[in-house]
C-alpha cells in the first residue's frame, strides 16, 4: 500500500483532460432510435481519431493498450469531462471485441475489431432467453448445421440496442444430446439476415433500449463459429467478468456527483437541515467513499493478476446496491415534486433506470452466490456444482 | 493522486508476523477465562509486543521507532481487532503521537511508559479503559483528545462493563480538552481498523461454522439464506476495510482527512456491528449463549465503536457540517 506519484502518469492524466477538453460532444444526447446510435457511433469515431479508442484493447489491435491505472485515471477523466457513456457501443467494446481478441480466428478479428474501434458498426448481446436467465446453460436456441452454414431457430431476449445493432454475439444450442455446457457455440450474427425479427420491450423507466429476438431459419456461415463448434461455453466465460470495476467508474462518479447534489439540496430546504435527512445523507456519502476505495483496491489486485478473481462481484454488488439507494433516496427526498418528470434534474428516470444494476448481467443472487462459493468456500449451488460435471 | 491498495512485501511481513503472534499469543479464547480480562494477558506479553514493534510502527526512528506510516500502523490495529485484544496495546500505538516531549515518545514507543484509552462521558467524567497500572491516559472526546499524565485524572472506580472483558472504571475528567489534532485523527482511524479487525474476524468465524454444522442432511452454508448473510458480510467488510486503507494511505496527502476518516470510521462501525450481529445469528442457539465467542465480538464492536465519537460528530465531519 502506498501513494503513487509518477510524472508519467501526471503527464497522462493531463493529455486526457486536455483531449476531452476539447472534443467531448456538448450537444444533448438522443435518448433513443437511430439518433442515438449515430451520436454513439460519431463519438466512437472522433474518440479512433484522437488516438482513444479501444483504451484497454492490446495495441496489435488497434488499441490503446493502456495500463490498468491508464484505464482508471481515463474513465476517471471522461466521467470529469461529462463525456457520453459507450452505451449503444458498450457490447461491442467491452465484450464483442474482447471476446474476439481473445477466441476469435485471425480472419474473424480482421473483420471486426477495426470496425469496432472506428464506430462503423456496433454489437448487441444474444444470451439470455426467457427459459434461461440467472441458469444461462440452460439454453435452448437452436442451431442445425446444413453444409457450411448453421440454422438458427429460437428465441433470446434482454437483447440490449437490438434493433440498432449491425452484429449480434449469440449463443446457440448447437447439440442437445451433450451435457449442457458442452453443446453450446458462440456464433457471430448479422442482425441484418433474413428471418430475424426484434420486438422491442419497454422498460418500467420508459425507455426502450432492449427487446426481444426471434430467429426463424436464421443462416449464419460456419465461419462465424468463435471457438470451437459446441464449445462456446467456454468462449462466453473466458470474457464473462473480465471486468474490474472500471467500467461502471463512469456511472461511480456520477453517483458520487449525485450525492452532493443532494447534500446541497437538502441544505438549502426551507428550515434548514433535517437531522433524519442528514443521517441518511451521510450513510449514502460514506458508502459511495466506499465504492470509490473497493473499485481502487481492485485496480491495485488487476496490476498484480492476469486473470481477473471473484472480487470483481463485491464492486458490482455494492454499486448496484448503493445506486438505487441513493436514487431511491432523492426521489423520495424530493417529495411532490417528484410526481412530475422533466424536472430540473430527472431523478425519476435515473431511479427507476437503477434497478438494472442489480438484475442485468448477472442478478445480486448469483453475485452472493459467486461470493460466498467462490471467494469464501461454502458449499456450491446448483449452477456452480453443474459447472463441475 | 492515486493508491495502490496491494500490501507491499514489507507490509506483508508485518501483517503476517503481528497477526501470527497474537493469534498464537492471545487467541480469542482466552478471554474464556476471567484471569486474562482487563488487559492482563497483554501485560503479561508486554515486552514481546513491545519487542515486536508494534507500539513504534509509525514513531519515527530517532524515537526507536521503525519509521513507518499510518497504513502498517493501521495492519496493525486490524490484527488486534481480528483477536479482541485490550483497547490497551490500540492505545499504545496511538499515544506517541500525541507526546510532545521527545523522552515520553520514545518510553511510549518502547513500552516502558504504559498508555490506556478514558472514554470522555460529559459533565467532567469518563470511563478508564483497561486502565490497570498505566501511568498515561489518552482522553478521548468527539471535540477532541489528549495525553495526560494518570495523576490528573481522579481515583478509579470501578463499574459493571457491558463487555466483560473489558475493565471500566469510572474517573473524573478535565473538561476542557483540546480541539482536534492530527494524531487525533490518527487515532479514530486506528480505531475504525481495530473495527474492520472485528468484521473479518467473525466473518470467518461465521463462514467456517457454515461449513461444518449439518441441518438437513448438508451443511447449512449450503442454504442460500446462510450463503447470502455471509456473502453480505464479506462485503461490508471488504467495503470498510478499503475505506480504511485508503484512507490511511492517503493520510496527509491533500485529501479531505477528515471527511475520509469519518467515512472509514462509519462504515467499520457498521460492518463490525452488523456482521457481529450476522454471525450471532448464524451461530443459532450457541450463538446465544456465553459459551460460544460470537457475544464477545458484538460487546467489544460496540464498546469500540463509542470510543471517543459519537454518530452526529462523525456525521458532521463527513459533510463538513462546521465543527
Amino acid at each position: 500500500m502506498h501513494l503513487i506519484s509518477s510524472p508519467e502518469l501526471e503527464q497522462f492524466r493531463a493529455q486526457c483532460r486536455d483531449w476531452l477538453a476539447g472534443n467531448v460532444p456538448r450537444g444533448l444526447r438522443p435518448l433513443e432510435g437511430a439518433a442515438l446510435r449515430d451520436y454513439d457511433l460519431a463519438w466512437q469515431r472522433c474518440q479512433y481519431d484522437g488516438g482513444w479508442a479501444g483504451i484497454s484493447w492490446p495495441k496489435e489491435y488497434g488499441g490503446r493498450g493502456a495500463s490498468v491505472l491508464e484505464q482508471l485515471i481515463w474513465h476517471e477523466e471522461y466521467a470529469r469531462a461529462g463525456a457520453p457513456p459507450s452505451a449503444s457501443m458498450f457490447v461491442a467494446l467491452s465484450h464483442a471485441g474482447p471476446t474476439l481478441i481473445v477466441s476469435g480466428s485471425e480472419a474473424q478479428k480482421q473483420r471486426h475489431l477495426p470496425t469496432i474501434l472506428r464506430g462503423e458498426e456496433n454489437w448487441c448481446q444474444g444470451f439470455s432467453e426467457p427459459g434461461a436467465g440467472s441458469d444461462l446453460a440452460s439454453l435452448k436456441c437452436r442451431a442445425t448445421i446444413d453444409g457450411d452454414h448453421l440454422v438458427v431457430n429460437g428465441t433470446k431476449i434482454w437483447t440490449t440496442y437490438a434493433e440498432l445493432a449491425v452484429w449480434q454475439e449469440l449463443l446457440v444450442r448447437t447439440d442437445p444430446d451433450l451435457p449442457r455446457h458442452k453443446g453450446i457455440s458462440w456464433v457471430i450474427c448479422d442482425m441484418r439476415s433474413p428471418g430475424i425479427e426484434v420486438r422491442p420491450i419497454k422498460a418500467m423507466s420508459g425507455l426502450t433500449h432492449f427487446a426481444q429476438c426471434f430467429y426463424d431459419d436464421v443462416r449464419i456461415p460456419l465461419t462465424n463459429v468463435v471457438g470451437e463448434i459446441n464449445g462456446g461455453w467456454k468462449v462466453a466465460m473466458t470474457t464473462l467478468g473480465f471486468e474490474r470495476g472500471t467500467g461502471t467508474i463512469a456511472h461511480q462518479i456520477e453517483l458520487a456527483k449525485g450525492v452532493e447534489r443532494l447534500i446541497a439540496m437538502a441544505r438549502a430546504m426551507p428550515g434548514g437541515c433535517d437531522e433524519a435527512i442528514m443521517a441518511d445523507l451521510a450513510v449514502l456519502k460514506s458508502e459511495v467513499m466506499a465504492l470509490r476505495s473497493l473499485t481502487v483496491s481492485s485496480v491495485s489486485r488487476g496490476m498484480r493478476e492476469v486473470v481477473p478473481g471473484p472480487e470483481g462481484n463485491v464492486v458490482a454488488l455494492y454499486f448496484s446496491e448503493l445506486s438505487r439507494r441513493v436514487n431511491g433516496f432523492a426521489f423520495e427526498l424530493l417529495g411532490a415534486s417528484a410526481l412530475e418528470r422533466d424536472g430540473v434534474h430527472d431523478w425519476s428516470l435515473h431511479y427507476f433506470e437503477s434497478f438494472k444494476w442489480g438484475i442485468g448481467g448477472g442478478t445480486n443472487e448469483i453475485r452472493r452466490n459467486a461470493i460466498a462459493e467462490r471467494m469464501l468456500g461454502l458449499p456450491k449451488g446448483p449452477s456452480a456444482r453443474d459447472m463441475a460435471r | 493522486m492515486m493508491i495502490d491498495l496491494a500490501l507491499s512485501d514489507d507490509q506483508r511481513m508485518i501483517e503476517d508476523g503481528v497477526r501470527d503472534f497474537l493469534q498464537d499469543r492471545l487467541p480469542v479464547e482466552r478471554l474464556r477465562e476471567a484471569k486474562n480480562h482487563g488487559g492482563a494477558a497483554e501485560r503479561t506479553l508486554w515486552q514481546e509486543l513491545s519487542g515486536l514493534g508494534l507500539f513504534g510502527l509509525g514513531s519515527a526512528e530517532q524515537d526507536g521507532g521503525l519509521g513507518l506510516g499510518l497504513a502498517e500502523e493501521a495492519l496493525a490495529a486490524r490484527a488486534l481487532g481480528l483477536v479482541l485484544g485490550s483497547p490497551i496495546a490500540l492505545a499504545q500505538l496511538a499515544a506517541p503521537h500525541f507526546a510532545t516531549d521527545a523522552a515520553l515518545r520514545a518510553a511510549l514507543v518502547a513500552g516502558t511508559a504504559r498508555a490506556a484509552f478514558a472514554n470522555y462521558l460529559g459533565d467532567g467524567l469518563a470511563h478508564l479503559i483497561d486502565g490497570g497500572d498505566a501511568q498515561h491516559v489518552l482522553l478521548l472526546s468527539p471535540e477532541g483528545a489528549m495525553l495526560l499524565p494518570r495523576s490528573a485524572l481522579g481515583e478509579a472506580q470501578v463499574a459493571a462493563g457491558m463487555d466483560e472483558t473489558v475493565t471500566l472504571a469510572r474517573v473524573s475528567a478535565p473538561t476542557d480538552l483540546t480541539s482536534r489534532c492530527t494524531a487525533a485523527d490518527r487515532t479514530s482511524l486506528l480505531i475504525s481498523a481495530y473495527l474492520t479487525g472485528i468484521a473479518q474476524a467473525v466473518t470467518t468465524m461465521a463462514v467456517d461454522y457454515a461449513k461444518t454444522r449439518e441441518q438437513f442432511g448438508q451443511p447449512i452454508g449450503a442454504f442460500q439464506a446462510i450463503k447470502h448473510q455471509c456473502a453480505d458480510m464479506a462485503s461490508r467488510a471488504a467495503a470498510a476495510e478499503a475505506q480504511c486503507f485508503y484512507t490511511a494511505v492517503g493520510f496527509g496527502n491533500g485529501l479531505d482527512d477528515a471527511s475520509e476518516i469519518a467515512a472509514a470510521r462509519m462504515l467499520a462501525t457498521r460492518a463490525a456491528i452488523d456482521n457481529a450481529k450476522s454471525n450471532i445469528q448464524i451461530h443459532g442457539g450457541m450463538g446465544f449463549t456465553a459459551e460460544c465467542d460470537a457475544h464477545l465480538f458484538l460487546k467489544r464492536a460496540h464498546l469500540m465503536t463509542l470510543l471517543g465519537t459519537s454518530r452526529a460528530a462523525e456525521r458532521q465531519r463527513l459533510l463538513g457540517l462546521g465543527a
